[in-house]
């Protein structure tokens, strides 16, 4: 064998994907061969090195972000009318038959005689209704658009989504089916749990920072006036709007509302480890170490506050952080 | 030296691949049902194949912004032209194309831009520490050895950054992703012996780069 192609199929041996009776005729070479021995030892230590880069799994706030986002745009795309979901399934047919052509022309075949006769009928047919007809279409179709303004159709607007299209045969009505979404208002108490039901959608109100701001502002002002905040997933609330609102104020007023469960909860300080470790804005970093302040024994918190103490762009961040770090005893 | 695996042999082989072609066989239903219309059966192809594309955009662009980037691009063009998918290769491969000519049009952007990240970097831009989620505290009891192994990180990224976008791409399919290089053919659009010649060239430069080191 020559060192050139040993060379290569030390390279494919090294990863593996060598067939058995090659690996064997490069073991042969191998042996009496130094240079090429040198060749493997150091493509083995050049791997050895590459590994130095480790794979990083993705986290879960990676995944659950990158989900959400995908989640919205195809929330955002819009909805195939009826006849392009006939062309895609016509073309997904085409392409599935294009597998199979003796299916295919015995189909085509099929297909071309029933449409011939089933197009001759229809010819027929029409002219026969055509010639019965023609005087009172004339005279129907003109009245036809003030019958549709006499008769009481319904005002499209705020439409949500479209459940059903018929087409009735022969003619040029159709008849859709849509659901509506009809603006309403409530009243109530900030207790009141469909209120509250109703400004735990609002968080995640993607449209408007506006009411996003709104809701989050009340229900962080609930928890930190100490009204109930266990059940009903409003801290899970405050806890999203945390991680993942694209707006600074909203993020801002969700790490207040669970300053007081920071001590308590373990899923909140973990919120607001995240949210020192990865938000943009400087101004939510500094409020969470504050937060944190209260439990910097626990050796998570330690962790973050060590490792952001020496890596974060911003000075007075890295300094806030070290000043905290200063004040309670070093744990062994 | 590693060569191909041996034939597998007994009850345990043919059980095995019975199971595959169950999994592929539900596979196969969930993806019709998706190009019939279906948003849950594509959701649920999405959950099966997410943490693989995330993986692969985040190791080789080294931002998890980037990654996010990738990992929408790419299920959103899954999500339009699944109903082109011909069955005639594995729906993995079928994705896995998207995602890698992906990566590598974001491989040519960064080299020509000359954009280097030597270590991950967050959603926000802010370095993670790839020890900081582990559970360990030596890494923070011995900073000289947490210096020596993001120096040595920089160099790599630095090495495989001077390959070709596609000599990178094949480097990072076989040697951190694990696949087989008929499989890394598939996804390029190339043959088997291509991927390998590929590899090889890959293999040689990083050589050479990080002869240095060792």
């Amino acid at each position: 064998m020559k060192c050139e192609l040993a060379h290569e199929r030390i390279v494919t041996g090294a990863y593996g994907e060598l067939p058995d009776d090659q690996a064997h005729e490069l073991d042969r070479h191998l042996a009496e061969c130094a240079g090429c021995r040198q060749e493997r030892e150091q493509l083995l230590a050049m791997k050895v090195l590459a590994d130095a880069l480790p794979v990083v799994e993705p986290g879960p706030n990676l995944v659950a972000r990158s989900r959400l986002r995908l989640d919205e745009a195809l929330d955002a795309l819009p909805a195939m009318h009826w006849y392009e979901r006939v062309v895609q399934r016509l073309m997904n047919s085409v392409a599935g038959l294009q597998a199979a052509p003796l299916a295919a022309c015995l189909l085509l075949v099929a297909g071309l005689g029933a449409g011939g006769l089933g197009g001759f009928e229809f010819a027929q047919n029409r002219a026969a209704h055509a010639a019965a007809t023609t005087p009172a279409l004339a005279t129907a179709k003109v009245p036809a658009p003030a019958q549709a303004t006499a008769a009481a159709q319904p005002e499209i607007a705020n439409v949500a989504s479209i459940s059903g299209i018929v087409r009735q045969p022969g003619t040029e009505m159709v008849e859709v089916s849509y659901n509506q979404l009809v603006p309403r208002k409530i009243n109530g108490s900030l207790d009141d749990p469909e209120i509250r039901q109703l400004l735990m959608l609002a968080t995640e109100n993607s449209s408007s920072a506006g009411v996003r701001d709104d809701s989050v502002g009340l229900l962080a002002a609930e928890c930190r006036a100490g009204h109930s905040c266990q059940g009903a997933g409003i801290r899970d609330a405050l806890m999203v709007a945390l991680r993942y609102d694209r707006n600074a104020a909203v993020r801002e007023k969700a790490l207040e509302g669970l300053e007081p469960y920071v001590s308590q909860d373990v899923r909140v300080r973990n919120a607001v480890l995240e949210a020192l470790l990865n938000d943009s804005d400087p101004r939510i970093r500094t409020e969470s170490i504050n937060l944190l302040e209260p439990v910097e024994a626990d050796t998570s918190v330690r962790q973050v506050l060590y490792s952001v103490s020496t890596s974060d762009d911003n000075p007075q961040i890295r300094n806030t952080s070290r000043q905290v770090l200063s004040r309670v005893p070093e744990i062994q | 030296m590693g060569g191909a695996g041996r034939d597998g042999a007994g009850p345990d082989a043919a059980g095995k691949e019975q199971a595959r072609l169950q999994a592929r066989a539900d596979e196969n239903e969930l993806i019709r049902e998706a190009q019939g219309g279906s948003r849950v059966a594509f959701d649920s192809l999405v959950r099966q194949y997410e943490h693989q594309v995330l993986r692969l955009a985040l190791h080789l662009t080294g931002s998890e912004h980037d990654a996010e980037d990738i990992y929408q691009e790419a299920f959103l063009k899954a999500f339009r032209y699944i109903g082109n998918f011909r069955f005639e290769c594995s729906f993995y491969t079928w994705i896995y194309r998207i995602v890698t000519n992906l990566c590598l049009d974001q491989l040519r952007r960064k080299k020509t831009r000359r954009e280097d990240h030597a270590v991950v970097l967050d959603h926000s831009g802010d370095e993670i520490d790839l020890l900081a989620s582990v559970s360990d505290n030596r890494s923070f009891s011995n900073p000289a050895r947490e210096l020596d192994r993001k120096q040595l990180g920089e160099k790599i990224q630095a090495a495989l950054v001077k390959l070709t976008p596609r000599e990178r791409m094949v480097f990072e399919l076989k040697h951190y992703q694990g696949l087989r290089l008929r499989t890394i053919g598939e996804m390029l659009n190339t043959t088997e012996e291509t991927a390998k010649n590929t590899l090889f060239r890959a293999t040689k430069k990083l050589r050479g780069q990080l002869a240095e080191l060792r």
